[in-house]
């Protein structure tokens, strides 16, 4: 009976001692130098986008601006959002930027409610959103593809590949039905000639594949180029799909996102061209000069540095505003068809000098800035 | 020799009562780190309090709710698609109608319409009950998807208007909600009739049926307690925020197993369950996984606080099964 | 120096000062004992007396917290009970040894079906049944095949099997532990073979019993344990029913054992009627009427459908055809209508029917008993509902720490005890009792009887099933002697009523 007590005691003092050594470890923690704190909202975690734009912050603006970026682990529901936000306010944060897209408004709220500033990256709001909430003056602005822009970026892809020759392809939906997936994936359909359930026409497409949140093989209509396969998603039935996808043995693979992620070895082993919608990474360059990715239209990593430099003039009292409302801004697809293209993009936004590096951020940054200039910077970069 | 057998005695009531106290004692621990940890890293205190109540509050409610379907043996891992299906047809009904008590209505008869559905397809078809509640769990997330997305159109997602429950986004009043739920759900668990059948079927359900004790009947109303936590999670859940997408409410059904185990639940049921195991184990839990994330800094440890909290998890079980091996008289 | 049973100088078995405990309780206390060569010790004492657990200690189930043993002149610290029985030392145990879901040669060959497996892995089942039925046989079961799917089986062939496959290790110490309550007289006559066998093997036997004429007759000396301690041993001349009794319960037993009258008496009053009740073919066509203030036995084989009739009484099994009625006429269509018009129901298998072994005393005493002490018929408060276990506890005298002990922890006729107390508490007035006594010690049987009586006393009725032809004769009013699911024969009470005239209505 002694021993068992004993032995029971030894249990719950050695789970003290650990959470005392835990907590203590916080202690330990030098403390560093007071900088401004942004927290940043993330709902993709992995893929080659996504750490892009992280190495971009953690690495390079965090360095030249005494900022420190936090960021959430994946998440996947507007509570989640919520409570990331409500956490960053505890954590002293002073302006939250989000990549994650479950909930816009509602994160805009929560920021406006604990006063900290938001704003919208490689993203937008929706067009009756935005007009609700253009004049908050916690809402910094968005800059990033519009609906249309994801649109247009479907669309010259399949255009590309429908003037190209190719008598059939395989389709990737990536995450159908999140808006963007969606935009993408009627520009591709449209784009190859295709109509979908009868229509050719932009939101008609839109409002089918939201409806049929994926896409229908059987209303698709394509004298010209077959679609052999369409899959979307990823779980546990993604290599079957995939290799039904291959199998099917399709002039090219057309992927809306995520395919150099998830992809890009099956599909190189199998010798299929194919093609995405992500960022000008080191990853995606190995892809294109060794494999068979033919065509990436990206978004440069650095291209979420204006919309910093938005949130840290506001947070310190130079909000740009677009006569009074938050900055609404839009960013392009930069498209590479081959490496040297590509590498041209890549090299000109490499880790060390991104396109927006410091000197041209700097531009935008301080007391007086107008709206136009900020505008120009985004536009003609 | 009678005052060695007292003392013995004495010695066995103390480390009965200990390990009786163990999950209350956990959470205070937890509580002093979590605190600690704040503290020194200088966050604010009262509002991360505030947060963790908010983010255990939705997982105490359905939590609570859900003891008595584990105190049968069974467990449900609906729960989680169920809530989201509440909150699904609550604010389509918001949205169609208009009137904020035909929502509540909707999101209650949701709740425990699909619990029922569970423990009435498991009676009529003669199946353990969890099977059925992992094809509910399938068919019920599907369905919300369904809605979500043919709703949603380009948001993604479907919501009430902010303002409209806005008002109740406070503690005070969740306070209340999980207070009044949690008495109700006690007084029934330990002080009705109902509550000692259920434990006692949970012991043995063959014994349980020759004590004149129905195992469907008790069941059915094991999961109506269920369905009413869930509708009561979902609509504090659309009170937090006021939108519901697909990725709503998706860890809670893993996590009620987490958190009534933390809490000292025996997994499989019978005369020793408690109902405080949700309380105390679902802040446990969110107090857990916070502190490790302020600990370990979220940039270099991704996924580190989960594996930790796993850890917790099969050191608390083993602990509890602790009570288990005490040798018994060969029968 | 501690007193010990007199020894040879070369016993097989010889167990010095064992001491084990659980938690705060001392099962056995410092006992000591040899056994020799064509022994066949039987082992007697109350439940909770220590019998069971000395027994497991020799054969590997626990280990001692102190003491010696030496098997054949060596130490003896068996790993487990497959180790034991590997080397010498088989025990077939109380409560059930077999898994259901498998058939009769995969539960004797359990762990051992590597033997029977070709060079390419897969199994030779008509081998392994065939070994099955050779091992069946030699124990005298020859109607027990290999490929018969133990769930199928009742709990008497499945003792065999378990007895069947410990025999097959040839052990040279056998321990037998309270099983012939499990058989039936073919049953209980291949065991004496076996030990029988044994004994002229100038192998031993430890054997565990209740049955008192079965221990008088089978073993050769007697070693009485109470309380966990060692008490005396009592050679083959020294046997004396009345003095082993006194050992056993260290008093003297008052009163009488059964019923000391023999006049069978009731009331006029119906208490539950059967009319032409079939269930499947264990029950035909039967039709019972029990009295007020009556002891109604049934007795029979194991097989003749009585265990099935208690249940259809109880509406546990709904009959294929005829009715089952109280006194007043009110259908009894299930357990919860039986229990409301006050029936209670004492099953056979104590530990899977009758009792929630995790549960406590009070849990499973209180439990049947809710009407009598909720408030408003719903609200359990703690002080009413102890107040009413208290009262079972005191008045049946259990033996418990305490009314929140786990009922795992007791013995046997402790359990059997909570079980009463769980239908007699909240006040039945028909009581089916289906082998009431099976498994419990002498001193806790008188206790069940008197209390029998008491109720009978109290207008009460009270329907005994048992396959113990004594103590239905020693008690009932009237006896039904059932065969084939009918009712035969209807005894009443008489001074002259022996097993020899019921015996020829069973078989």
């Amino acid at each position: 009976m002694k021993a068992k007590y004993a032995n029971f005691a030894k249990k719950a003092t050695a789970l003290v001692l650990v959470g005392a050594v835990l907590t203590g470890s916080v202690f330990a923690r030098p403390k560093k130098a007071k900088n401004v704190k942004i927290g940043v909202l993330v709902s993709d975690v992995s893929g080659e986008e996504a750490l892009g734009f992280r190495a971009y912050y953690e690495k390079y603006i965090a360095s030249a601006y005494n900022v420190t970026f936090k960021y959430t682990e994946q998440l996947t529901n507007a509570e989640e959002e919520k409570s990331a936000i409500e956490k960053f306010a505890a954590q002293g944060c002073k302006a939250i930027i989000s990549l994650s897209s479950s909930d816009r408004v509602t994160q805009l709220q929560t920021c406006s409610d604990y006063k900290l500033y938001y704003a919208i990256a490689s993203g937008m709001l929706e067009d009756d959103q935005y007009e609700q909430y253009k004049n908050n003056p916690y809402f910094v602005g968005q800059i990033g593809p519009s609906m249309e822009t994801e649109f247009q970026a479907g669309l010259e892809m399949g255009r590309y590949f429908a003037a190209k020759g190719v008598k059939s392809v395989s389709i990737y939906g990536a995450f159908i039905p999140n808006p963007m997936h969606v935009y993408r994936t009627a520009g591709v359909l449209i784009g190859l000639g295709a109509t979908y359930g009868g229509t050719n026409d932009k939101n008609a497409v839109v409002g089918q594949l939201f409806g049929d949140s994926r896409v229908n093989v059987a209303k698709i209509s394509s004298p010209k180029v077959a679609i052999k396969s369409y899959f979307q998603g990823f779980g546990e039935t993604t290599t079957d799909e995939l290799n039904a996808a291959i199998q099917a043995k399709p002039d090219a693979f057309l992927s809306v996102g995520m395919a150099t992620t998830f992809f890009t070895s099956q599909l190189n082993a199998a010798g299929i061209e194919f093609s995405d919608i992500d960022s000008f990474t080191s990853g995606n360059g190995k892809a294109m000069k060794d494999g068979k990715l033919v065509y990436l239209a990206g978004k440069y990593s650095s291209s979420i540095g204006p919309i910093f430099a938005a949130v840290i003039n506001a947070v310190n009292g130079n909000s740009i505003r677009d006569k009074g409302n938050a900055i609404s801004l839009s960013q392009n697809y930069l498209v590479a068809k081959n490496y040297a293209d590509f590498d041209k993009f890549y090299t000109s936004d490499s880790g060390s000098s991104p396109i927006f590096d410091k000197s041209k951020l700097d531009s935008v940054i301080g007391s007086n800035v107008s709206y136009e200039a900020f505008k120009s910077l985004v536009e003609n970069n | 020799m009678e005052n060695q057998n007292k003392k013995k005695i004495g010695k066995y009531r103390i480390q009965e009562i200990m390990l009786t106290l163990m999950p209350g004692i956990a959470l205070l621990v937890l509580f002093l780190m979590f605190c600690i940890a704040v503290i020194s890293k200088e966050y604010m205190l009262s509002l991360y309090l505030k947060i963790i109540f908010n983010e255990g509050v939705v997982l105490a409610l359905v939590a609570t709710g859900a003891v008595f379907i584990y105190t049968l043996g069974s467990f449900d891992i609906s729960l989680g698609a169920s809530t989201l299906l509440s909150a699904t047809l609550g604010v389509m009904t918001y949205n169609t109608t208009e009137n904020l008590a035909l929502m509540i209505i909707v999101i209650f008869a949701t709740g425990i319409g699909c619990s029922l559905l569970s423990s009435l397809l498991a009676s009529v078809f003669n199946i353990p009950v969890f099977v059925t509640t992992v094809a509910m769990m399938s068919v019920l997330s599907a369905i919300s998807a369904q809605l979500i997305t043919s709703n949603g159109g380009a948001l993604g997602g479907i919501s009430i208007p902010a303002t409209l429950l806005k008002g109740l986004d406070n503690p005070p009043f969740k306070i209340v909600v999980l207070a009044l739920w949690f008495a109700i759900c006690l007084f029934v668990f330990n002080f009705t009739k109902v509550g000692r059948k259920q434990k006692f079927l949970g012991g043995n359900p063959v014994c349980a049926q020759l004590t004149g004790i129905s195992v469907n009947k008790y069941a059915i109303i094991a999961f109506v307690m269920a369905g009413i936590g869930v509708a009561l999670g979902a609509f504090l859940t659309i009170v937090y925020t006021p939108s519901v997408t697909t990725g709503t409410a998706g860890s809670i059904g893993m996590n009620i197993l987490v958190a009534i185990v933390f809490g000292g639940m025996p997994i499989s049921g019978g005369p020793r369950s408690k109902i405080y195991s949700s309380l105390v184990g679902g802040f446990s839990y969110i107090l857990l996984t916070n502190f490790l994330k302020i600990v370990i800094d979220g940039n270099a440890g991704y996924g580190i606080s989960q594996i930790i909290s796993a850890v917790f998890f099969l050191l608390v079980v083993y602990i509890a099964s602790m009570n288990y091996r005490t040798k018994m008289l060969p029968r | 120096m501690l007193e010990t049973k007199p020894t040879d100088s070369n016993p097989l078995l010889k167990v010095e000062g064992i001491v084990m405990t659980f938690g705060t309780i001392m099962a056995v206390n410092n006992v000591s004992f040899a056994l020799q060569k064509g022994e066949v010790l039987g082992l007697i004492g109350e439940n909770g007396s220590g019998k069971s657990t000395i027994t497991s200690v020799i054969a590997g189930m626990q280990k001692a917290k102190s003491g010696k043993m030496q098997f054949k002149g060596k130490k003896w610290e068996p790993l487990s009970m497959i180790d034991a029985l590997h080397r010498g030392v088989g025990m077939v145990v109380q409560e059930s040894g077999t898994i259901p879901g498998i058939t009769v040669a995969e539960n004797i060959f359990l762990g051992e079906t590597d033997r029977f497996c070709t060079k390419f892995g897969f199994l030779n089942k008509a081998k392994m049944n065939q070994e099955a039925d050779d091992v069946m046989a030699q124990i005298g079961a020859k109607d027990v095949r290999g490929s018969m799917l133990t769930a199928n089986l009742d709990f008497q062939t499945r003792k065999l099997i378990e007895i069947a496959k410990v025999i097959m290790k040839k052990p040279d110490v056998l321990i037998i532990d309270e099983t012939t309550t499990a058989l039936s007289q073919n049953g209980r006559k291949i065991l004496y073979n076996i030990i029988s066998a044994y004994k002229k093997a100038n192998k031993a036997v430890i054997f565990i019993s209740h049955d008192m004429d079965e221990i008088l007759n089978v073993c050769t000396s007697l070693l009485v344990l109470r309380d966990g301690k060692y008490i005396r041993t009592f050679k083959k001349a020294e046997f004396d029913e009345d003095e082993i009794r006194t050992s056993m319960i260290g008093r003297e037993l008052k009163g009488d054992y059964y019923r000391s009258d023999f006049t069978a008496s009731r009331s006029q009053e119906l208490a539950l009627s059967l009319k032409n009740v079939s269930y499947k073919d264990r029950i035909q066509d039967v039709s019972i009427d029990v009295y007020k203030g009556e002891i109604l036995g049934i007795g029979g084989l194991s097989h003749c459908g009585m265990h099935s009739l208690g249940k259809v009484m109880f509406g546990a099994l709904k009959p294929d055809c005829g009715s089952v009625t109280r006194g007043n006429g009110n259908p009894v269509k299930d357990e919860a209508s039986a229990m409301a018009q006050n029936i209670g129901y004492v099953s056979k298998d104590r530990d899977v029917e009758s009792l929630v072994l995790q549960a406590s005393v009070k849990d499973n005493i209180a439990i049947a008993g809710m009407n009598k002490y909720a408030l408003g018929n719903f609200l359990i408060l703690d002080n009413r509902e102890n107040a009413y276990v208290d009262e079972q506890i005191k008045t049946l005298s259990i033996k418990c720490s305490s009314r929140n002990q786990l009922t795992s922890q007791l013995s046997g006729g402790n359990k059997q005890k909570v079980v009463f107390g769980k239908w007699v508490g909240r006040g039945s007035e028909v009581l089916i009792l289906d082998c009431p006594t099976r498994g419990v010690d002498i001193g806790v049987k008188q206790a069940m009887y008197q209390l029998m009586m008491k109720l009978k006393a109290e207008g009460k009725s009270i329907i005994m099933i048992s396959e113990e032809m004594p103590e239905l004769i020693g008690m009932s009013d009237r006896l039904l002697i059932m065969k084939d699911g009918k009712v035969m024969k209807e005894f009443a009470r008489s001074q002259s009523l022996s097993d020899a005239d019921t015996i020829k209505y069973m078989i």
